[in-house]
């Protein structure tokens, strides 16, 4: 996996168009800096562009910037230099249409689940009151604190709290929600939760903002990605676009490594690499059966045969040349 | 964005810079207010003026206001003292609420903390009232006792500024110059300021300011400047004055229920009698006194050894009688005189040695030898003063 | 919608694979939602700028909510109530004593007549205890939603900067009117209870009526409330300063003790009336006779003057804020 062709940084234009058809972002920055008193840069001349309708995964490891860049996409913090728009407006007037959850979630312990999101509801100004509880009610069903709505925040277990936070990001009608880190902290039941709820928002057609330092749970989750290390965009895309540059490669196991490579060689196999006990090549667009098949008339013992398919890690590896820091 | 930080830090600069400007436009204006105002007046013509307006109608026309004492003397720390002692009058800013109806009638009220004290005067009565004791005082002035001693109380006089403006005219003479500013303000109306200066450099006093409603020609304000200082040492003036004629009821006094009331007739109870021995004590001061110089420069000399407790007279408000019922046996006057002493600088000459006790507008003198000498003057005059045995 | 996206794009090997995760969190109790929950219809045209008389409405929604924190927090009301318990134990205890006689001044006012123990009570709570509670509130105002995070969420709601702050100043304010209240009834029924009713004797030594005696009492509560609104905004704009409320608070609180130690220094006469803490007492005006309106006056003209002031300040410091918390 030596040769990249890297779609790295290209406009996004070059990407499929959304599929809504609108060509339009949800959010577009250029230039965006943050650079904080004392000099610290943490977020440097980031051009990003997230279509409508994508689940686009925003990933880095803990630290590269993605908190700052969300933090400046909702206002809570001024850009240095830059300029950033969401839902084609300035970022604090599309704020009403923009669920949002920053690094986790922060609510009033002494105040129960209900009570919680009403608070949340009535700094909206575009938020109407009449139909505030019917509304805070639907974004506790849906994310499935019904029954824990009248408990009080206090006594709420780490993911009960990480729903009650998307709940808040779920109570008016949104167009784009950002989520920061929406499974940290949680079990592999709760990630599961929250993956799940993410696609099904997705569904409706809401553009998902999720900004994870997992790149597993970015490639499970989301059509787009961007990559970003120590404050700087590395790549952003389609996840297709971003690993298609990697090619996908055949594994087979045999004994007779030789013969192995001769009858991938015949197939027009590019890049067939031989080592002990184990033979692999580009797969290109080569159906993987034909070629256990073709192995198996030519008499060469395969003892396995499997098809390995570019990851984001490979990726990121291949871009910034350094091993993914997955446990952040 | 440091752009907007600027913009954004502007407003609460503004705002500061605003009520700085509100707070100091007071005096600012009054200072600087361009276009007089008033006709121009020569001391003689002003003095004139203002002699036929009051004796016009047998005195002030009716008034109402609010008198403010302020008082930076640059005295030595003087030891806490009761909050209405005398020597509290010397330091800081008081205020006192004034109405005024007619010669006879006459309200004064000194606001405190959830406290006043007043003093009610309406024809041949008085009443005295402190809220702080609950106690009523029901005065009743007895023709001539009530002329020949002063009443236990402060002499409501005392507090206009025209009685003390009339005491410091007569001080007028070859060694003062005089002359008149026309377009003063105080407490909000024009007013003329005569502006009287010493003319001998010994003194310790620049000039003494005495303003004069532009109108009917009521004292409004006297000021003290000593040498060297923007800020007058000393001064007493209406902060607020309207010249309509005060409410009626402020001349009445029922004595609240439960409150403790006393009769006196002045001259005849023992308060009189204390007065009296009190104006007899002070005859004798006054017998011992001997002035040295004379005009500005005039340097009192008494007997006096710090374990006499007499109080000491000083030029600037007259008889410390007049201050004392405030005091009411407030601090002890030898522990007083021990602290002041105590920040006294040592002085020494020809005529023996003492210590010498300087002040913006006062120069006191204590000798060895058991004299006081007391006088508007600089230290080099007063040591002077103290060899002229 | 996204689903359709992947599956058309090239490498069709992770559309697939998202394509599978996509079905296992079937298995979740979420994806009972996806059947039972109305779906928000996406509104075709962006929303159309809202009504002003609209966004008023949603102002006084957020005060709302804010007084409803702040009158449901057990910490405030504690507050309230242990302010309430003073004038009821200085009331009891000048019954004791008073009932011993030969007591002046003050003492003796506050045993006579039914309607002094507000302004006693007032005039003892107003220098520490009442400018204590109000600065809790309005220290913890912003610094306590900062501490605890909920600050971005507000803004991020969007609350707005500028309509947030006014929310909460005028939040603080209502508790502080809420405390001198509560001080004011709590002494008014101590001393209805305690003492005689009747007319009231002023300072000056007039007697005046019950009932206006009570409206004396209403002119009081307005002053002193205008008094510590003025606290609210330097407590406010402290809080706009930290992340941390005790921070806040205790700056406060240290700042009204050292006003009122450099008042008690007759030497620092000429600075006293530039501190805020000199004005608040000043309501012994409405006994006096006649009222002294200009006393009045003059400090709530200091109370404008430090609300403009700190309530500036607040809006300069918060309005340009990064908040990271």
């Amino acid at each position: 996996m030596t040769t990249v062709t890297q779609e790295a940084g290209a406009p996004f234009g070059a990407a499929p168009p959304p599929a809504d058809g609108a060509g339009e972002s949800a959010i577009v920055t250029e230039g965006l800096t943050k650079r904080f008193r004392g000099g610290q840069v943490a977020v440097n001349a980031l051009d990003l562009a997230v279509p409508r309708g994508s689940v686009f995964g925003f990933l880095g490891p803990n630290g590269s910037g993605k908190t700052t860049t969300i933090r400046m996409l909702l206002g809570l913090v001024t850009p240095t230099a830059g300029t950033h728009s969401v839902l084609g407006l300035p970022a604090t007037q599309a704020l009403p249409r923009v669920g949002a959850l920053v690094e986790g979630p922060a609510f009033y312990p002494y105040l129960s689940g209900t009570a919680n999101l009403l608070r949340f509801d009535a700094a909206d100004p575009t938020a109407p009151r009449t139909t505030a509880r019917r509304r805070v009610a639907e974004a506790l069903e849906r994310v499935g604190l019904s029954a824990a709505a009248g408990k009080r925040y206090r006594n709420y277990s780490l993911g009960m709290r990480q729903r009650l936070a998307i709940a808040a990001a779920l109570l008016g009608p949104r167009e784009l929600l950002i989520l920061d880190e929406p499974t940290n902290g949680l079990d592999p039941q709760g990630t599961r939760e929250v993956r799940a709820l993410v696609k099904e928002i997705a569904a409706d057609g809401t553009t998902v903002f999720v900004s994870s330092h997992l790149l597993a749970e970015v490639e499970q989750m989301c059509t787009h990605a961007a990559i970003m290390r120590t404050g700087t965009l590395v790549a952003q895309g389609t996840i297709a676009s971003l690993s298609g540059g990697l090619a996908t490669r055949v594994r087979i196991e045999t004994p007779d490594t030789a013969d192995a490579a001769r009858v991938l060689g015949t197939f027009g196999l590019a890049d067939v690499r031989s080592e002990a006990g184990q033979v692999t090549a580009e797969l290109g667009g080569h159906a993987p059966e034909r070629i256990n098949a073709a192995l198996v008339e030519e008499g060469v013992a395969v003892r396995g045969l499997a098809v390995l398919r570019p990851s984001l890690e490979d990726v990121f590896v291949g871009l910034t040349g350094e091993g993914f820091d997955v446990d952040g | 964005m440091r752009r907007g930080t600027f913009v954004r830090w502007g407003v609460p600069i503004a705002t500061a810079a605003v009520i700085g400007a509100a707070i100091g436009a007071g005096p600012v204006i009054a200072a600087v207010s361009g276009e007089p105002v008033l006709p121009e007046r020569t001391p003689q013509q002003l003095l004139a003026d203002a002699a036929a307006a009051t004796g016009k109608d047998g005195g002030l026309p009716p008034m109402s206001g609010t008198v403010q004492q302020t008082a930076s003397l640059g005295l030595p720390a003087l030891p806490q003292t009761g909050v209405e002692s005398p020597l509290s009058l010397l330091s800081g800013s008081h205020e006192v609420k004034v109405w005024y109806g007619a010669h006879d009638k006459l309200r004064v009220a000194m606001p405190t903390q959830m406290n006043e004290t007043n003093l009610i005067l309406n024809g041949g009565q008085a009443w005295y009232y402190d809220s702080s004791s609950n106690t009523a005082t029901k005065l009743t002035i007895k023709g001539e006792a009530g002329k020949q001693h002063r009443l236990p109380t402060p002499q409501p006089t005392d507090v206009t500024p025209q009685q003390v403006a009339e005491r410091l005219l007569a001080n007028v003479d070859q060694h003062t110059a005089v002359r008149v500013i026309n377009n003063a303000e105080v407490a909000g109306r024009p007013a003329y300021q005569l502006v009287v200066a010493p003319k001998d450099p010994g003194s310790l006093v620049q000039e003494i300011r005495i303003a004069l409603d532009g109108e009917n020609y009521v004292p409004l304000q006297v000021q003290v400047y000593a040498k060297g200082s923007a800020e007058p040492a000393f001064q007493l003036g209406f902060t607020q004055v309207t010249f309509t004629p005060p409410a009626p009821e402020n001349f009445t006094f029922t004595p609240p229920a439960g409150t403790k009331v006393e009769e006196r007739t002045l001259g005849l109870d023992a308060a009189g009698q204390q007065a009296e021995q009190r104006a007899e004590h002070a005859k004798d001061v006054a017998d011992q006194l001997k002035v040295v110089g004379d005009g500005w420069t005039s340097v009192a000399v008494v007997p006096f050894s710090p374990s006499d407790l007499a109080p000491a007279p000083t030029p600037a408000t007259g008889s410390a009688d007049a201050h004392d019922p405030f005091g009411g046996g407030g601090s002890d006057p030898s522990a007083l005189l021990d602290s002041v002493l105590k920040s006294a600088t040592p002085v020494s000459g020809t005529w023996g040695s003492g210590k010498l006790i300087k002040t913006k507008l006062v120069t006191a003198l204590v000798t060895d030898d058991g004299r006081l000498l007391v006088g508007a003057v600089t230290p080099e005059e007063i040591i002077e003063a103290a060899g002229t045995k | 919608m996204s689903t359709v996206d992947t599956s058309t794009s090239p490498g069709a090997g992770s559309g697939v694979r998202a394509g599978e995760a996509r079905r296992t969190p079937g298995l979740v109790p979420v994806a009972e939602t996806l059947e039972t929950t109305e779906r928000h219809a996406r509104p075709e045209t962006p929303t159309p700028p809202v009504p002003s008389a609209r966004e008023r409405w949603a102002f006084w929604r957020l005060l709302g909510s804010e007084l409803g924190l702040t009158f449901r927090r057990p910490r405030n009301l504690a507050m309230l109530a242990v302010i309430a318990c003073v004038p009821v134990i200085i009331g009891v205890t000048l019954r004791i004593v008073g009932g011993q006689g030969g007591m002046g001044g003050i003492i003796a006012d506050v045993a006579g007549n039914s309607l002094m123990l507000t302004f006693f009570a007032l005039s003892f709570l107003v220098l520490l205890m009442m400018p204590v509670a109000v600065t809790v509130v309005a220290g913890d105002s912003v610094a306590g939603e900062a501490g605890a995070g909920t600050l971005r969420y507000l803004l991020a709601a969007p609350a707005g900067r500028t309509r947030l702050l006014l929310v909460k100043y005028l939040n603080a304010a209502i508790y502080a009117y809420a405390v001198t209240a509560v001080v004011a009834l709590s002494a008014l029924l101590t001393g209805l209870v305690l003492f005689p009713a009747g007319p009231v004797t002023l300072l000056s030594g007039t007697t005046i009526t019950m009932a206006e005696g009570l409206l004396r009492i209403l002119i009081a509560v307005g002053y002193v409330g205008a008094g510590m609104a003025a606290l609210a905004a330097i407590g406010l704009a402290l809080s706009t300063f930290t992340e941390v409320s005790i921070g806040a608070i205790a700056g406060t609180i240290v700042l009204v003790i050292v006003c009122q130690v450099l008042r008690a220094i007759p030497e620092l006469d000429s600075i006293t009336p530039y501190l805020l803490p000199t004005w608040f007492t000043n309501f012994d005006a409405v006994l006096r006779a006649p009222v002294d309106f200009g006393a009045l006056r003059e400090g709530l003209v200091a109370f404008g003057a430090y609300i403009a002031l700190f309530g500036s300040i607040a809006w300069a410091r918060f309005s340009g804020k990064d908040i990271t918390s």
